[in-house]
């Protein structure tokens, strides 16, 4: 947008401006009326997909914070979702603790793992990046695969689904509202991120390192900040996760996964919070749409997504760099 | 066994395991210097392979036998059928998002890979293959370890392929135009390099040395199926950063590396098997974090 | 342009969620549930086309009830969530019941949504102990658990005169457990286990622990993972010089192991249900396999179809589709024939008597065993 015009014009842009914005605001607010009485309508079916697809949202917003804000590679985000999950498990079945109690341990794990695999990545561009993501994200796929107390090669079952206020999440009706709340928190929690001060200094990291490093941004903390992030948003999906599925197992959280939720960013445009919301819909609903074609869904799939990367190849509603 | 066999043998099998990683290990490299692309369908090339070698053989094996007369012919059908193939998806799949961001093509790739994989699934029904060849289990014993012929020509294709590639890419013109343009796309355009024409060369040559070896995988392992570009991906992958991703000769040794890092990650005392490929990434995280350019790579300094 | 693709997409995902249109709303509509993509796929398919050849005999046989049925494939691909997603599907388009059900870890989480929906469920692979507990009624499991094939593994072993053993997974759910329980079971005895090995699914090279066994010259290997990366292993060994008995856990049982391993397979032992062609029934069956998709049969087809003739057997002991009813024709099988052995049930739904035979790998095809160690004949 151009910057001259006269001060009449710059009042007239101002008040298509705040027009705009009420008209936003009150579409978002249609959207989430809309989304709340879903349950109303739906069969459990969609309810099923929907609540995966609100997982999703939260897990590629994370991982939106590492690739998309930041600028660097993961191949190994699965790790994350598998650290909160299995949290979750061996708070509830090996303690006997409430599920509650899984979240806070679960962000405290996450931040520890988010940085113990960033420490080593600091010195790393980003190809080399992505074989030592992908290395962590096996190593702790099959850590969990070995030990007793994560349940090995089986995983654990039959973890609690937990209360809250007395009511208890027992319906997928239930989860779909705790999946939506997960997706709006997330989708606030990235948007404050983004502008906040260490949303600046991500982009800054992302655009020029050295610059960055010039301009006396420390760019280790910073780095370390969005592996912790984006591993805590993975960690409090994976949570509840496991109450939903009540089982876990070591075959959830494999490399595949973590393609699944990178492909999820990219293909939504990373960086841009609407796009990623966008990229976890595709990457959710897409497969199920081609349910009906059979045995040929995952190669109707592909096609789709090379399509749209063709058309769109910033991904479908990119950030505007600046 | 004494043990002095036990880890000769083992430096054997590491030796044959680590051809077949360096051989797709090479190709990987090989793209990723020119444009700095993950090939994500890169080992399915590898899976593609085996299947138009399986084919050509079933086709030629009639009159020119089930030996090394038919599978020969049947590893160039495949070169040339796959180099086309691979070809053909730079041109649809890549070229459009040369100027778009790297991750990007990155998720084309997975796409790509993704397709490949379904095709093959839907062609084959999931059936795994049997590959049956007339090659024996004839060969010569060093001591007391057995190195069958196919085993000396399969490391032997690789290290002559690999020796061929280098002088290729060190000596010839195209080979220049290909290093040049890793440097800089745009002042080559400006000196007259058809970019988009070098570039297809190199997926011609990478996704051949891909088929080579899913052809001889094929023939040394004796089954095919869809799916057997996965793990091998991943571990050339691995072998190409091992060797410092971008150089022909750091693949091939980030092959051999890997290959016997498995075989020799077997004989660890002390250690469940079940926890060998989370030694095998440890040690890979250490050395990367001490020679962040792996064993050949020259430092650079990128942006994504 | 912006606007036009995001409203392409969001027309997309409109259609998808309303078009989703049913078969033909007589028929009788069966769920299989099973994985048709991914690295499982294999596996899958040939339980899928098992299914639906049953479905297809009793079809030409004048249906069920009068009425035909129709068989709605529910791709679990393997994953718990993609599989509650294939359920709540197949329970939205008002199936009858469901067969199938392989990958225990994607099995558990969908037997409450069939268990809500109280649709009969008839699981056909998936055999962990896990399941008995989840389990709120309406499944039953006509695979034999790792428990019975443990117990006719250690039978065989021990008859054979054997001491030491090497034991070989995939770390998967199916095989690590088959693995860890009959190192268990054999060390209890107070034999020994001198080599136990993690291997990578879809890996072709088993030189490193072909070497590796050598060095430790157990008296026997015990390979607990499927055919298809097992036909691999059992050429290697052979060629790598192994010269010990082989034996193979129950997915392993297939012809098609045959093809993969040729003359390498010969001797080899495998624990199975009895699906072999010396039972008759069995015989036409792996016939018609054969003839209707070009290929043999693999590892679970014999139960996919069972279960499929099982479903139809019990709607019509119900009577009707009343799900309820056909839950309890269900739980009233008694002896029902199928071509892998009678089929009861215990009180939890599980196979009431096990069924595992040993096998031996003889002209290219799998032979029942009866020497010493066999179990008694079902």
């Amino acid at each position: 947008m151009s910057a001259g015009g006269g001060g009449a014009g710059e009042a007239a842009v101002g008040v298509q401006r705040s027009e705009r914005s009420i008209r936003k605001g009150a579409g978002m607010a249609l959207l989430l009326l809309v989304l709340l009485l879903v349950p109303r309508f739906a069969n459990n079916y969609y309810l099923e997909v929907l609540s995966e697809a609100w997982l999703y949202v939260l897990l590629c917003l994370g991982l939106n914070i590492v690739v998309g804000f930041a600028g660097l590679l993961d191949l190994g985000y699965a790790a994350f979702f598998a650290v909160g999950a299995y949290t979750a498990g061996i708070v509830t079945i090996r303690l006997g603790q409430s599920f509650w109690l899984s979240l806070p341990i679960a962000v405290v794990t996450a931040t520890l793992a988010g940085v113990i695999i960033g420490g080593p990545t600091l010195r790393l561009r980003s190809d080399y990046l992505a074989i030592v993501t992908l290395g962590f994200g096996e190593m702790v796929r099959i850590t969990v695969r070995n030990l007793a107390i994560t349940g090995g090669a089986s995983g654990l079952v039959g973890i609690e689904r937990p209360h809250l206020f007395g009511y208890a999440l027992h319906s997928i009706g239930a989860f779909y509202y705790v999946f939506l709340l997960l997706a709006v928190l997330g989708i606030v929690a990235s948007h404050r991120l983004e502008n906040s001060r260490i949303g600046r200094a991500w982009k800054y990291v992302r655009s020029d390192e050295d610059a960055a490093r010039a301009m006396g941004i420390n760019h280790a903390a910073v780095k370390l900040a969005a592996y912790a992030l984006g591993a805590i948003f993975a960690a409090i999906g994976g949570c509840f996760y496991a109450t939903k599925m009540t089982a876990i197992s070591p075959e959830t959280f494999t490399f595949n996964q973590s393609l699944l939720i990178l492909l999820g960013v990219v293909l939504g445009g990373r960086g841009k919070i609407p796009g990623v919301i966008l990229g976890a819909l595709v990457i959710v609903i897409f497969p199920e749409l081609f349910r009906d074609v059979g045995s040929m869904r995952m190669l109707v799939f592909a096609v789709s997504l090379l399509l749209i990367m063709l058309f769109r190849p910033a991904g479908i509603w990119p950030e505007r760099w600046r | 066994m004494p043990l002095y066999e036990v880890l000769l043998q083992q430096f054997a099998n590491g030796l044959i395991l680590g051809s077949f990683y360096a051989l797709v290990a090479l190709g990987y490299s090989m793209v990723y210097g020119v444009i700095k692309l993950l090939n994500f369908a890169h080992g399915d090339l590898y899976m593609t392979g085996a299947f138009a070698g399986f084919g050509a053989l079933s086709l030629f094996s009639g009159w020119l036998g089930g030996g090394w007369g038919g599978i020969v012919p049947a590893i160039l059908f495949s070169m040339v059928a796959v180099g086309a193939l691979g070809v053909i998806i730079d041109r649809v799949a890549y070229r459009p998002l040369r100027q778009a961001p790297k991750l990007s093509v990155l998720i084309t790739a997975l796409a790509v890979s993704m397709l490949l994989e379904n095709v093959a699934l839907a062609f084959t029904g999931g059936q795994y293959t049997a590959f049956t060849t007339n090659l024996g289990f004839a060969g010569v014993d060093l001591g007391m370890v057995h190195v069958t012929y196919t085993q000396m020509v399969l490391v032997g294709a690789s290290v002559v392929l690999m020796v061929v590639l280098e002088l290729f890419v060190s000596g010839t013109m195209h080979g220049k135009a290909m290093r040049a343009i890793a440097i800089d796309q745009d002042a080559c355009r400006l000196m007259g390099i058809d970019v988009d024409r070098t570039i297809a060369l190199t997926f011609l040559i990478g996704s051949a040395l891909a088929a080579a070896a899913g052809v001889l995988a094929g023939v040394y392992y004796g089954s095919i199926n869809f799916f057997m570009g996965f793990l091998i991906g991943l571990k050339a992958f691995t072998a190409a950063v091992i060797g410092g991703i971008g150089s022909i000769p750091g693949a091939m040794l980030g092959g051999i590396l890997l290959g016997l890092l498995e075989a020799f990650g077997t004989q660890i005392p002390g250690v469940g098997s079940e926890w060998k490929d989370v030694f095998v990434f440890a040690f890979l995280i250490l050395f990367l974090v001490f020679r962040p350019t792996g064993l050949l790579g020259r430092p650079e300094v990128e942006r994504m | 342009m912006k606007r036009r693709t995001i409203l392409a997409i969001a027309g997309l995902f409109a259609f998808g969620l309303g078009g989703a249109g049913p078969a033909h709303a007589a028929d009788i509509k069966i769920g299989a549930q099973v994985p048709t993509s991914g690295s499982e796929a294999p596996y899958g398919i040939d339980m899928l086309n098992a299914i639906r050849m049953a479905a297809d005999q009793i079809n030409a046989k004048g249906g069920l009830l009068g009425e035909k049925i129709s068989i709605l494939p529910g791709d679990s691909a393997c994953d718990p969530q993609a599989a509650v997603n294939a359920a709540s599907k197949l329970v939205s388009e008002n199936i009858t019941g469901v067969v199938g059900g392989y990958c225990s870890g994607a099995t558990l989480p969908t037997l409450k949504v069939y268990g809500d929906a109280h649709v009969p469920f008839v699981i056909t692979a998936s055999n962990s102990t896990e399941l008995i507990g989840a389990n709120p009624g309406n499944a039953f499991m006509i695979n034999s658990t790792g428990f019975d094939q443990v117990k006719t593994a250690v039978a065989l072993f021990k008859a054979k005169g054997i001491k030491t053993l090497s034991i070989i997974n995939e770390g998967d759910a199916y095989s690590a457990n088959l693995a860890q329980l009959t190192r268990k079971a054999w060390e209890k005895m107070g034999n020994k286990v001198v080599d136990y090995e993690v291997v990578s699914k879809g890996q072709q090279d088993f030189s490193p622990v072909v070497t590796r066994i050598r060095e430790r010259h157990p008296d026997a290997v015990f390979w607990t993972a499927y055919y298809a990366d097992g036909a691999l292993l059992i050429k290697q060994l052979r060629q790598g010089g192994y010269t010990g008995m082989i034996a193979l856990g129950d997915g392993n049982n297939s012809p098609k192991l045959f093809q993969l391993a040729g003359a390498a397979a010969e001797g080899v032992y495998c624990f199975s249900n009895p699906t072999a062609n010396f039972l008759p029934a069995a015989k036409t069956f792996i016939a018609d396999y054969q003839k209707q998709f070009h290929q043999p049969p693999g590892p679970y087809s014999a139960l996919s179809y069972d279960g499929m003739m099982l479903m139809a057997h019990a709607i019509k002991v119900a009577g009707s589709t009343d799900k309820m009813k056909i839950i309890a024709a269900l739980k009233a099988t008694h002896a029902f024939p199928g071509i892998a052995g009678p089929i009861s049930f215990t009180k939890e739904n599980t196979l009431a008597r096990s069924n595992f035979v040993v096998l031996l790998g003889k002209g290219g095809q799998w032979t029942l065993y009866t020497g010493p160690g066999a179990p008694a004949a079902p």
